[in-house]
């Protein structure tokens, strides 16, 4: 598209780079550290060389933090889709007092700070005597990854016009076969993008995770805020640089099927 | 009204019992108590908010009545849940699945029905014959035009066979030359199917066109249940008559009964009507069909006719048809109507006239 580029829009434009580069360059800066093959952490890097990749894995703890952040992960976004998107559900097309109160509460781990729900959890699970460090993880990932997925499941099923499953009731399926074969393949794009994005947040959690691990279940995270406390190791560089592309893969992911889901409501409204 | 199903229940496809449906302190339909016959295409009329939509989804079972029972061919259906009653339903937005090509569209319900893959294959495109879209099968109804997509939302309804079909609206979100193109379809389908169709609208002219039967309702109120004609010719309220067709109504009060009756006009005079029991003192409304009407010169009135004065105020040649428009001495306007004649005598505007109409062809209306 051809547009008169007036001052005012090119003032605007160019703010909007800058503001765009500054947000981006402190994780763009660490993708060539993590290609150099220095001892410590140095830009720009001299050579390059996929050492501090090679130390990743061969040094001892990081590759069973990293495994054991994934296992965290999954079992957290599972846990959370099989609670959220029920919850988003009954929230979306429910009639019952209270509702917001509710759907204030379930939403709530987004407004608290993460501080103050870590301290909780730790007291929490020692007052309910939960000792097993995985456990502790994904029950306190649930609780932090919870409220994303009933936003995205509620936000997918309230563009579900209900009459789609009040014309497959009548036509005599029962309310399970209706949930199995209308709403939820609507709902899948929604379903999938809040797994994603509750897989990534608890992939990344730190704050609750330093509060309630245990030794012996170090999350990578954690094991990489206390290796930094030590000694700042170039392996860091390229932990992050692959979380930096796990990230965007994901993100990829649910702006492509956010775009494919808006393609096919916005051809529907003929 | 019937007591017993068991009477006629060979010929009764749905049976309202003293139906009301109340959301709180809100009457959406009074106790209604109605027989719609098998075969039938039943047409539930009435402006938006008059509880046409509530009724239906009462039978579908969408919505549980307030009181009342419902019957659906001599079954007491009142607690049956709607996937358990068999119905079909077609919706003003279609409805269609839109993760479902066509074919999967119109398979779904034989699917419910867990019928064989090979019979649900046959059916399916005997139906998509009937509706007129053999080639569209593999298509996504958002691909459809919205035609087309209520031809299959038609399919879908017709092709397990449903004894009866509700249908809300389905034509509202066509155009008007699409809506009459539809309307003949929809009546084909009904004829050659010989389903009972229950069809919410709030179009008189969709609802004359196509019905058996009219249910005029209004604030949750049945106004008259009726054939087409009998709506037309013979409405039993002043809101049934302005509902159907163009209509004027004039202020009346009757002055002296007998076998016609006399009606005063007020400053208008007073002319004769044929009233059934006529109460003197009773005011009402005077009813003027504008295809009764004519248009005379000023003078005689002719042997058994009335006559009112009014001046020509405008003349539409609307091609078989001509309408004129006149004021009549008290500044209440009159739809005229008389068909095109050569030898028709034309009047210019402002012209003092006199409108007549047979004894027969009024109608008082007392509320």
């Amino acid at each position: 598209m051809e547009q008169r580029a007036s001052p005012w829009r090119i003032a605007v434009n160019a703010s909007a780079v800058a503001i765009l580069i500054f947000l981006i360059l402190p994780s763009l800066i660490i993708i060539p550290i993590s290609f150099g093959n220095a001892n410590e952490i140095v830009f720009p890097p001299e050579g390059f060389s996929l050492i501090l990749f090679r130390r990743f894995f061969n040094e001892p703890g990081w590759v069973e933090s990293a495994w054991l952040s994934f296992r965290v992960a999954l079992w957290a976004t599972a846990i959370a889709v099989c609670l959220g998107v029920p919850a988003a559900y009954a929230l979306a097309r429910g009639r019952f007092p209270g509702k917001r109160v509710i759907a204030l509460f379930l939403l709530s781990p987004i407004m608290i700070p993460h501080v103050v729900i870590a301290l909780a959890l730790f007291v929490y699970f020692f007052q309910i005597h939960l000792s097993d460090g995985m456990l502790r993880l994904i029950c306190a990932h649930v609780v932090a990854t919870l409220p994303f997925v009933i936003v995205t499941s509620h936000a997918g099923i309230r563009n579900i016009d209900p009459v789609l499953e009040q014309a497959a009731t009548v036509m005599g399926a029962p309310r399970v076969l209706v949930l199995r074969r209308v709403t939820i393949p609507l709902l899948y794009p929604s379903i999938i993008s809040g797994a994603l994005f509750a897989f990534l947040i608890s992939f990344d959690e730190i704050v609750i995770s330093w509060f309630i691990s245990k030794a012996g279940y170090t999350p990578l995270p954690v094991k990489m805020f206390s290796s930094i406390k030590w000694e700042v190791s170039p392996v860091l560089a390229s932990i992050s640089t692959m979380l930096t592309i796990l990230s965007v893969v994901i993100a990829v992911i649910v702006v492509l099927i956010l775009r494919k889901q808006s393609d096919r409501e916005g051809a529907g409204r003929s | 009204m019937t007591t017993k199903t068991s009477d006629n229940a060979s010929e009764v496809m749905v049976e309202l019992r003293d139906v009301s449906k109340h959301y709180g302190s809100v009457i959406a339909v009074r106790e209604t108590s109605v027989n719609i016959l098998k075969g039938e295409f039943l047409t539930l009329l009435g402006p938006s908010g008059s509880g046409k939509t509530t009724l239906l989804n009462v039978i579908a079972g969408m919505l549980s009545p307030t009181t009342g029972e419902v019957f659906i061919e001599g079954r007491n259906v009142t607690s049956v849940p709607a996937h358990k009653r068999g119905l079909g339903m077609v919706f003003q937005n279609y409805a269609l699945m839109p993760h479902m090509t066509v074919y999967e569209n119109i398979a779904f319900p034989l699917q419910i029905r867990k019928m064989r893959k090979k019979d649900i294959e046959q059916r399916v495109s005997e139906v998509l014959e009937l509706v007129r879209l053999p080639n569209l099968a593999d298509r996504k109804p958002r691909e459809l035009s919205g035609g087309q997509q209520q031809r299959v939302s038609i399919a879908r309804c017709i092709v397990y066979n449903p004894s009866l079909i509700l249908m809300d609206e389905p034509l509202g979100a066509l155009d008007k030359k699409l809506r009459e193109q539809m309307q003949l379809e929809i009546k084909r389908i009904h004829v050659e199917s010989g389903i009972t169709v229950m069809y919410v609208t709030h179009d008189q002219e969709e609802a004359l066109n196509m019905s058996d039967r009219v249910m005029l309702l209004n604030e949750g109120n049945v106004e008259q249940l009726g054939t087409p004609n009998e709506l037309y010719v013979n409405p039993v309220s002043e809101f049934a008559a302005d509902f159907i067709g163009q209509s004027t109504l004039l202020d009346a009060e009757i002055v002296e009964g007998g076998e016609t009756s006399v009606v005063g006009l007020g400053s208008l005079g007073k002319c004769r009507v044929v009233i059934q029991d006529p109460r003197v003192g009773a005011r009402g409304k005077l009813l003027l069909r504008p295809e009764a009407l004519h248009i005379v010169p000023r003078g005689e009135t002719p042997e058994g006719h009335n006559a009112l004065h009014g001046r020509v105020v405008d003349s539409l040649v609307t091609g078989g048809t001509v309408k004129h428009f006149v004021t009549l001495e008290n500044g209440d306007d009159v739809a005229v109507q008389e068909l095109t004649n050569i030898t028709m005598t034309s009047f210019s505007a402002a012209e003092m006239v006199q409108i007549i109409w047979p004894i027969e062809a009024g109608l008082f209306l007392d509320r």
